[in-house]
């Protein structure tokens, strides 16, 4: 590929972040501005918002490289991806912005009355987006490499140096107008070469493009076994309540000025995401036929970025590439800087007083760890990795969250001891999973452990509180009604009584 | 509601509106039936809901189930949706082997067909749990 290609994506989308970056700047003061940008993010904005933030280097190249490997399986991916929001809308969107909190541990402690239970929680959620920005950081250096031919290591920088630049001196303000300007960049970015692939296919046989005889794009499904059933439900429970627990998709929502606006919000972010996932699967398909050589030389993920300049020569083609790789790193700074910004939020608050200066030391620090695991680790499939950081915080932060909101009961005990029995289950398993041989029974059970995990941590910290019942927050029937209680019980403008 | 600035909004009246006072609350009058209503008259249920009060507490604690009640009847039913997706998709022969347009089925049903079935989902769901907010403010509200 012409190394120009990868050169002007990554320069014009970087300068197109830092200019809304710096744009936002002048209109975010206060510390309030800095955390959640005030609340006052209309739900259009802060849908396309959550859409950028959420979009990451899993579903931009990951859904397409695990279908080149896997075929039909990998459909399950953005389902999954997907209808996460719709337990997110079901169980968590209204209670968690009415509960006023700006992160997950400031909810932790409000609901629990417990120190102990915030300082849990928070070490959890920094482990979560530390592991949630490697693959992104990975996905990064997949593309420099791919596209310029620099060593891999640049383009993990690169992204860490952008989102640390934009983050210290924009806040969140900044931030949300950056990711809803993301969302609609990987939307066209995908969606314009797919539609030109199409139409190049459907045109029929003009040099590269042409279709071998008698292709079959659509490979059978391999055949049905217990292996695969228990994996598919393993992923899709982990997926559907992963969702809940990622701090930078929370976040999100404290910037709702209700608990209605943040289900419209919710309801306009799904359509996002439905429309946006057609697209991957384009990829996925053709890239089987006209890239075979990609899964089998280990960089299925590359499919997206190579396909368009495989598929459509000359200037048109170069033009399509560079869309492609622009929407490539559109999708690691903003989930590295959805997650940064949240976990700067977590550390700051727990550890440097809340200050607009501690955020911004918080904020390196929540960028550079990351960076260093990434570069002392070898890429998996991204959209594989990213699912295992569902997995865990499907086992620890969604418990806490769902019990939290719905149940009386719960104590700070209880709490503590769920998050912990399912954090230590699952990183343990997923630990001893990857050294087990592939034709392990045990190495699907241990490497997709959710379907188990997230069980055993919602029953312990169930049995944990009813056996120390005693220990229920005096002010939890309190919290309770200003969780669940519609705003402004008297006045909703516009709406005639 | 809205009888407030009416003068105002007569076009061609040029008249120089007066101060406006602070939009006025609305202030329901109402003349106690019997000497045992007066006695509860001095707290509004609002604000027995705000004071943590027995019946407040009930009525709070019946809006959580109902709305609990409202996700797990929805989710069980996305479940159920996927459930047949997947049965579909994995052990029905005669669908994999289904083309619509050169497309497998299954292929469109997991790559399209789920997604339409996810936003209707959440548009029932926001709907029937704005309905139980509602009837909630009109318990309060007394009405």
């Amino acid at each position: 590929m012409n190394p120009a290609i990868g050169y002007t994506a990554l320069i014009s989308v970087s300068a197109i972040t830092a200019l809304i970056g710096f744009y936002g700047l002048r209109i975010s003061r206060t510390t309030s501005d800095f955390y959640v940008a005030s609340r006052t993010v209309p739900p259009w904005w802060n849908a396309s918002a959550i859409g950028g933030e959420y979009l990451s280097a899993a579903s931009f190249l990951g859904i397409a490289g695990l279908i080149m490997i896997s075929g039909i399986d990998a459909l399950w991916f953005p389902i999954g991806y997907t209808a996460g929001y719709l337990m997110l809308l079901f169980f968590v969107a209204a209670p968690l912005r009415r509960s006023g909190a700006y992160t997950i541990p400031d909810f932790a402690e409000a609901r629990l009355e417990s120190t102990a239970a915030r300082h849990v929680t928070s070490v959890l959620v920094v482990v979560v987006g530390w592991f949630y920005i490697v693959p992104q950081l990975h996905g990064a250096a997949l593309t420099i490499r791919t596209t310029t031919g620099l060593p891999a290591w640049v383009g993990a920088g690169a992204v860490v140096v952008i989102v640390c630049l934009t983050v210290i001196t924009g806040g969140m303000r900044s931030i949300t107008f950056v990711q809803a300007f993301q969302f609609w960049l990987k939307l066209t970015a995908l969606a314009v070469p797919a539609v030109f692939i199409l139409l190049q296919l459907h045109g029929g046989p003009t040099g590269s493009g042409a279709v071998p005889a008698g292709t079959d794009f659509f490979p059978a499904a391999a055949p049905a076994g217990a292996a695969g059933t228990y994996g598919t439900l393993s992923l899709m429970v982990a997926l559907l309540f992963g969702t809940l627990g990622l701090p930078h998709v929370l976040v999100r929502f404290y910037t709702n000025p209700d608990g209605a606006a943040a289900r419209r919000t919710t309801l306009i972010v799904l359509g996002l995401l439905s429309l946006f996932y057609l697209f991957p699967t384009i990829y996925g398909v053709v890239g089987r036929v006209f890239l075979p050589g990609l899964a089998a030389h280990g960089a299925p993920d590359a499919t997206v970025l190579l396909l368009p300049g495989r598929l459509i020569g000359g200037l048109g083609g170069e033009i399509l590439s560079t869309l492609v790789v622009a929407g490539a790193f559109a999708a690691f700074l903003s989930t590295t800087s959805g997650l940064v910004v949240s976990l700067a939020g977590v550390i700051s608050q727990d550890l440097l007083g809340g200050s607009v200066r501690g955020f911004r030391i918080a904020a390196v620090a929540a960028a550079v760890v990351p960076l260093g695991v990434a570069l002392g680790t070898d890429s998996l499939a991204l959209a594989g990795s990213v699912g295992l950081v569902f997995a865990f915080t499907a086992s620890t932060v969604c418990p806490l969250l769902l019990l939290g909101i719905w149940w009386r009961g719960l104590t700070d005990a209880g709490a503590v001891a769920g998050m912990l029995a399912g954090g230590v289950l699952c990183g343990a398993s997923m630990l001893v999973g990857a050294q087990l041989a592939p034709d392990s029974p045990w190495r699907g059970i241990l490497t997709q452990p959710a379907a188990w995990t997230v069980p055993v941590a919602f029953a312990t910290m169930v049995a944990v509180s009813l056996a120390t019942a005693g220990r229920q927050s005096p002010g939890v029937a309190r919290f309770m009604s200003k969780l669940h209680v519609p705003e402004r019980p008297h006045a909703a403008p516009g709406r005639a009584r | 509601m809205n009888d407030d600035g009416a003068p105002d909004s007569q076009p061609g009246l040029r008249r120089v509106p007066p101060p406006a006072p602070p939009a006025p609350g609305r202030v329901r009058v109402v003349a106690p039936r019997s000497q045992a209503r007066s006695v509860a008259a001095g707290t509004s249920v609002s604000q027995e809901v705000a004071e943590q009060s027995a019946v407040g507490e009930v009525m709070v604690r019946s809006l959580i189930r109902s709305q609990l009640r409202l996700g797990l009847v929805v989710s069980a039913g996305f479940a159920a949706a996927l459930l047949i997706c997947w049965t579909a998709v994995r052990w029905v022969p005669d669908f994999a082997d289904w083309r619509i347009l050169g497309i497998p089925a299954p292929w469109l049903m997991l790559g399209v067909g789920v997604y339409p079935i996810i936003g209707a989902s959440a548009w029932l769901y926001v709907r029937a749990a704005t309905r139980n907010e509602d009837r909630y403010r009109d318990l309060v509200e007394g009405k």
